[in-house]
């Protein structure tokens, strides 16, 4: 793993967030959609993407039904609304999201294959179906290799941990599997919680400076015996992440990363003082200290799952905090200049029928749905892709989800076409598209 | 897999074998021998390198073909010239016979068919040079796609097919049988303009670099055929069948500057043999130690060991090769116990590594403590076992550890794990519960290996043993049971196979599909949480019957074991039943068994990883694994016998302290390895050095509650305890097989500086540390203690005083006390098993 020191780079003069984002909304001034731009930009290269340097994932586990929201559709029982795009609509459900479409895109037609949770969630955090011979790296894992250690910051966090609150056997599927476990997520308490701290961030209040110095003095006294009889490359690296572990429990900007007491109660309010929306607020603090990918989870394991009561669910419990932190967390970004060098992505395993289940309920559909994606020199005010008029099937440009990933990795500028050899023998894509072929950037994007 | 190849057309004249000429060999010849030993050739032109070897005082064999008086008797029924070649001129037997300062060896061949020529056969004539010539190598044409729209059979492994893809074209596709865009690699019409000769002598660009030049013998032989119209030539019924390829000599050990030629014999089912040594592929796994040629030459580069893999058509096989400094003129006799140190140590005087001496009392007595029963023993055993004069202790203690409640508790943890019993498996805490009493009755009661193997593949019903195949969350395809089955019982992984014949090994995708067949009845009744065979086949849920289908072929799967036989009809009441009869029965159970459980003791097994058998990947020992395995099924599998046989062994009680000879050694048993503790132990340790038992509590999804006091990790089920260390220290969660044990990260090392079983235990005033303290302790005491319960010695003088200075200079005593024991227990010796 590469560990790098370098000042932190947001504030490296990218300039005001504002201008940029007023641009593509003055086309319509001139009569110029945003679909006839990209007829045009076609036919000259793209303009090269800003290199992203981290990635937000917002977790909507359980399948966020996509006829309600991103992709409306006769069936759905909320209308769509215009958003600041002319001509792209969305669900009524989401109205903040409606005034932020201009920074980020949708995807109408992504397409995956398991039709499970335990199965989807493998695929979507890893672009691989699961089988039980090996685990697969998670997306937050290769991006942490790929793009290192900075600040002295955990470079992959997962806030809160979804299983916090049921059984979540698949959490493996966030992990790191074979490319080593250093790339694992730290995974950290509900932040919304008053008592909230990183236990493995706090030293006890009894264990002084002194203790400290103590204990490293006397662990050389302890291990001199044995490691003049035997020494090996592995004790070394404990070594390294000792000395690395002590810097960032003692490192006060470390511990700032993860203060939610330093944010104004005012972006607290507009994040939304629930799970999921501090939990969109700590995955800003982490990304502006250096961390490169986190998994905002503040939503219940499978909370998305309406399999009955699709709709009232959707509008009284999920959508409302979805789309307050989610808009609340483009415009946030966008304040602070990280927009331009944070991907934010929000997706869950799969979308839902296209029709009503007797239950009121909507069920698992992997065959088309959508995701939402913005930031990090991603194009925004997209619709990529479209479904057919009842949102089932892609009726235009699929996308995979290997597609995606190389979308993102194209982004963080990372060799979407790579592999990683697995312990087996079998060289495993970093994007890995249906078919074992490397996943392609979505043009319309990036 | 068969390989018809049809007996001895003789190789086009190859290179005469250069050979080595013996250096450094200080002159004492102790004995001379010749390979191959016995050979019977047949054909007009049937010929036969043979390899004289002298054995010296230094312990070496050399090659001394080149130095060695070479004759044949009879003269006039073959010839032999002075690089050891013997080339048939009329039927009848000879001997072959070698003399070299003073000693004389002899070789027999029996020759026969010298009148006949034989017809024409693609496999035998075209086949091998696609392997020899690397184009059917994994990476190239043999991999699963082929490459560059050209498709070729691993290690000709099907000609058939290979003759197809060369004279038609076409490709590979892993979920059809369409054969995609055909583009034909021979021109029969313009013979030089065909692609297998343009390509592979660069006069078109080729990925693959120039393989032969223009004109070269392979060259020749290629555009014969195609001259003559590409025929696929005579498949007769009677060809005899490959049944070994031999490598001669194997194991090979040289020193610096050496180098041997090596024989390659291909053995048939009709007793014919035939010389392949420049007809196969030679592959050095390691080319760092070894180099060898397309002629079998092989040459030391430097110090150190390794497999070189041999491809022939229809086989792979590898021979084990050594590279040893200057030979130990008095090596050192050591004691032997059983056969594994026979064994062992034959191989080591073989590569001139001398094994380390005896561990102390105090490096075994925390080394079998952890690897029989998962724990440390407490002070007061230490002192008594250091201070017994017993000679019989250690096997006294074997046996006491061997039928302790805690060697259950560990082997059952072990079994877990490799067996895989989680929640997430079973769904319910009662489904789970059943299936973990399982694992653990069986260790309980010594239940024979077989039998579990047996109950677990062939479960049915409400047993425990195949509650795990009740995968609600994971929905298990039969393809994934039986693999992992596989995988668990035999050894080998055949998943690649599931899409296509396997890139590495002969596994074909119909064997795999095959082997799926077996589970294709298994269905489930959700409310009782079993599963069992539907007689009609078929899920209970489903209208349709669940058949196994090829996914390339669309066809039902029938039933056929690995080596090809089709399940009658009347094994069809029991699949599962006779696919654990046919496992158990075959040679891989045992030694897959055997295999796996030595691993435990030495961290590698003698096949590593433990369940990845394949030619690439050869034992380190193969006649010690093949001896192991043949103890453990003579002793009916009985665990505890195999685990005695081995904690017996003087090599198991080698000091991990290394001597001049063996300090980089790690494969050959040398001396012991140091390995890390799993999650659990550590976890374990940790509380019982400090004395704090750790809390477990059920997750909530499970009822909650709390663990009883005292219950060792080691018995906890991942996930249904929730633990922040033992994921920070890599605990399996059982969703695979257990793969090795964890590497260093960062997450660890958080948690040892502010993690509670470093921080909240190591305070606790009712601990080891807070009794001692009020139990008016001296420092000298409480460190004494503390090195007994943590690393079953006592400190070093050196260690103990500055331990003592650094303390007695701190105001707050306990504070640094507790400081002394975190490092104590974050130390590398403590985390270490050694």
């Amino acid at each position: 793993m590469n560990y790098v020191s370098r000042p932190l780079p947001f504030r490296a003069g990218y300039g005001c967030g504002r201008r940029d984002f007023l641009r593509a909304g003055s086309l319509s001034l001139l009569g110029i959609s945003m679909s006839d731009l990209l007829r045009a930009s076609e036919s000259q290269p793209a303009p090269q993407a800003r290199k992203a340097i981290a990635c937000i994932l917002l977790l909507m586990e359980g399948g966020p039904s996509q006829v309600d929201t991103w992709d409306p559709k006769a069936s759905s029982g909320f209308k769509p609304i215009a958003t600041d795009v002319p001509g792209l609509h969305i669900s009524e459900a989401l109205p903040r999201s409606a005034r932020q479409m201009r920074k980020f895109s949708v995807i109408r037609s992504m397409h995956s294959e398991e039709r499970n949770h335990p199965q989807g969630a493998v695929e979507f955090l890893t672009g691989h179906r699961p089988t039980p011979i090996m685990k697969f790296p998670s997306i937050g894992s290769i991006v942490a290799r790929e793009m290192g250690l900075v600040n002295d910051m955990p470079p992959y966090v997962v806030v809160p941990q979804p299983w916090e609150y049921d059984f979540f056997s698949y959490q493996e599927a966030f992990q790191a599997a074979f490319i080593g476990s250093e790339y694992n997520a730290l995974i950290i308490p509900d932040p919304s919680k008053p008592d909230f701290q990183v236990p493995d961030l706090s030293l006890p209040k009894t264990i002084a400076k002194e203790a400290i110095d103590d204990r490293q003095t006397l662990l050389k006294i302890v291990d001199r015996h044995y490691r003049e009889i035997e020494e090996s490359a592995e004790y070394g690296r404990m070594d390294k992440y000792r000395e690395q572990a002590l810097r960032m429990i003692l490192s006060p900007a470390v511990k700032k990363a993860f203060d939610l007491s330093a944010e104004s109660e005012k972006t607290k309010d507009a994040y939304g003082r629930h799970r999921f929306g501090q939990s969109a607020l700590m995955a800003r603090r982490l990304v502006e200290a250096g961390c490169r990918f986190v998994t905002a989870a503040g939503f219940k394991h499978g909370q998305w799952d309406t399999h009955s009561n699709n709709e009232k669910t959707l509008k009284n419990d999920l959508l409302p905090p979805f789309d307050q932190a989610f808009s609340a967390l483009l415009q946030d970004l966008a304040d602070r200049g990280l927009l331009e060098t944070t991907v934010v992505l929000a997706m869950g395993e799969f979308g839902r029928t296209p029709y009503v289940n007797p239950n009121r309920g909507r069920d698992h559909w992997p065959d088309c749905w959508s995701v939402a994606i913005g930031g990090g020199g991603i194009r925004g005010g997209q619709a990529v892709g479209a479904s057919d008029e009842n949102g089932a099937y892609v009726k235009d440009r699929m996308v995979t989800i290997g597609d995606l990933y190389a979308t993102i990795f194209k982004a963080l500028g990372i060799d979407w076409t790579k592999t990683y050899m697995s312990p087996i023998g079998r060289p495993v894509y970093i994007a890995n598209a249906i078919g074992d072929v490397a996943g392609t950037p979505v043009s319309e994007l990036i | 897999m068969r390989f018809r190849l049809c007996f001895g057309l003789a190789l086009l004249a190859g290179p005469v074998f250069a050979g080595p000429y013996p250096k450094n060999s200080n002159g004492d010849l102790r004995a001379l021998r010749i390979v191959p030993e016995r050979v019977s050739l047949r054909g007009a032109h049937a010929s036969q390198h043979f390899l004289v070897l002298g054995k010296f005082a230094d312990g070496l064999e050399r090659d001394l073909t080149n130095s060695a008086t070479l004759s044949v008797t009879p003269a006039d029924i073959a010839k032999l010239d002075s690089s050891g070649r013997l080339t048939a001129q009329a039927d009848g037997a000879v001997t072959v016979s070698a003399r070299y300062q003073g000693r004389a060896a002899a070789a027999s061949a029996a020759i026969g068919g010298t009148g006949e020529t034989l017809p024409f056969s693609f496999g035998r004539e075209i086949g091998p040079i696609l392997t020899k010539r690397g184009c059917n190598g994994s990476n190239c044409h043999g991999s699963v796609k082929g490459k560059g729209g050209f498709k070729l059979s691993g290690d000709a492994l099907f000609p058939k097919e290979d003759y197809k893809w060369i004279v038609e074209g076409g490709t590979f596709q892993v979920l059809t049988t369409d054969e995609g865009v055909k583009r034909p690699r021979i021109d029969v019409k313009h013979p030089e303009k065909s692609l297998l000769l343009q390509k592979p002598t660069m006069t078109v660009p080729h990925g693959g670099g120039r393989r032969f030049a223009a004109g070269s013998p392979d060259y020749q032989r290629i555009l014969n055929w195609i001259e003559s119209g590409a025929p696929y030539g005579a498949e007769e019924q009677n060809s005899p069948r490959l049944l070994r390829v031999e490598v001669f000599p194997n194991p090979i050990v040289l020193n610096s500057g050496g180098a041997q030629q090596l024989v390659v014999e291909a053995r048939f089912s009709n007793g014919q043999d035939l010389d392949i040594t420049n007809e196969v592929l030679y592959v050095a796994n390691d080319p760092a130690v070894i180099k060898i040629n397309d002629d079998g030459l092989v040459t030391a580069v430097k110090t150190g060991e390794t497999a070189l893999i041999v491809r022939a058509p229809g086989q792979a096989v590898s021979a084990d090769v050594g590279v040893i400094e200057k030979p130990i003129e008095n090596y050192p006799v050591a004691e032997r116990r059983n056969l594994i140190d026979e064994y062992v140590f034959a191989k080591l005087r073989r590569y001139n590594i001398i094994p380390s001496s005896l561990s102390s009392d105090s490096e075994f007595l925390r080394r079998i403590c952890l690897d029989l029963a998962g724990t440390l023993p407490p002070p007061e055993r230490v002192r008594e076992f250091l201070a017994s004069k017993d000679p019989h202790k250690r096997d006294k203690l074997i046996e006491t550890l061997l039928n302790s409640p805690e060697f259950v508790d560990y082997w059952t943890f072990r079994l877990s794990d490799l067996l895989r019993i989680t929640h997430l498996t079973h769904s319910t805490p009662a489904v789970t519960q059943a299936a973990w009493n399982w694992v653990r009755n069986s260790v309980a009661t010594g239940k024979p290996y077989d039998q579990i193997a047996r109950e677990r593949i062939a479960g049915q019903g409400a047993a425990g043993s195949d509650r795990a195949y009740y995968r609600i969350q994971e929905l298990l395809t039969p393809q994934e049971i039986m693999a992992e089955q596989v995988r668990v019982f035999l050894g080998r992984r055949l998943d690649c196979a599931q899409c296509h014949n396997h890139p590495f090994e002969n596994w074909s995708q119909n064997q795999f599909w095959g082997m799926t067949a077996f589970y294709g009845r298994l269905t489930e009744v959700r409310d009782g949480w079993v599963v069992f065979d539907s007689p009609n086949g078929g899920h209970v849920n489903e209208n349709e019957g669940t058949k196994v289908i090829h996914p390339r072929t669309k066809k039902e799967a029938q039933p056929a074991f690995l080596d090809g036989r089709v399940l009658p009809s009347e094994g069809r009441d029991d699949p599962r039943m006779r696919l654990a009869d046919w496992i158990i029965a075959s040679p891989y159970f045992s030694e897959a068994a055997s295999n796996r459980i030595w691993g435990y003791f030495f961290g590698r097994g003698i096949v590593e990883p433990v369940d990845d058998f394949r030619t690439t990947n050869p034992p380190t020992h193969p006649e010690l694994l093949a001896a192991l395995a043949r103890y453990f099924r003579e002793h009916n599998f009985a665990l505890k016998d195999l685990i005695r046989l081995i904690v017996e062994s003087r090599t198991y009680h080698l000091s991990t302290v290394p001597n001049d000879t063996n300090r980089e050694d790690r494969i050959n048993y040398s001396r012991a390895v140091s390995r890390p503790l799993e999650a659990a132990v550590l976890l374990d340790a940790i509380s019982r050095v400090t004395a704090v038992d750790e809390e477990f509590r059920f997750h909530k999804a499970t009822g909650g509650g709390a663990a009883p006091a005292g219950t060792p990790a080691v018995n906890m089920v991942p996930e249904v305890c929730p633990s922040q260390f033992m994921d920070a220290y890599g605990r399996s969660m059982r969703q695979a097989p257990p793969s090795g044990p964890p590497a260093a990260n960062l997450l660890q090392a958080l948690h040892m500086w502010a993690g509670p079983a470093y921080t909240t235990k190591i305070a606790s005033e009712d601990g080891r540390l807070g009794r001692l303290m009020r139990s008016g302790a001296s420092d000298r005491q409480i460190i004494e203690e503390f090195y007994l319960a943590a690393l079953a010695r006592l400190p070093e003088p050196g260690e103990l005083d500055t331990l003592l200075s650094v303390i007695a200079k701190r105001q707050d005593r306990r504070r640094v006390l507790q400081d002394f024991v975190w490092a104590l227990v974050s130390s590398r010796e403590f985390a270490y098993t050694h």
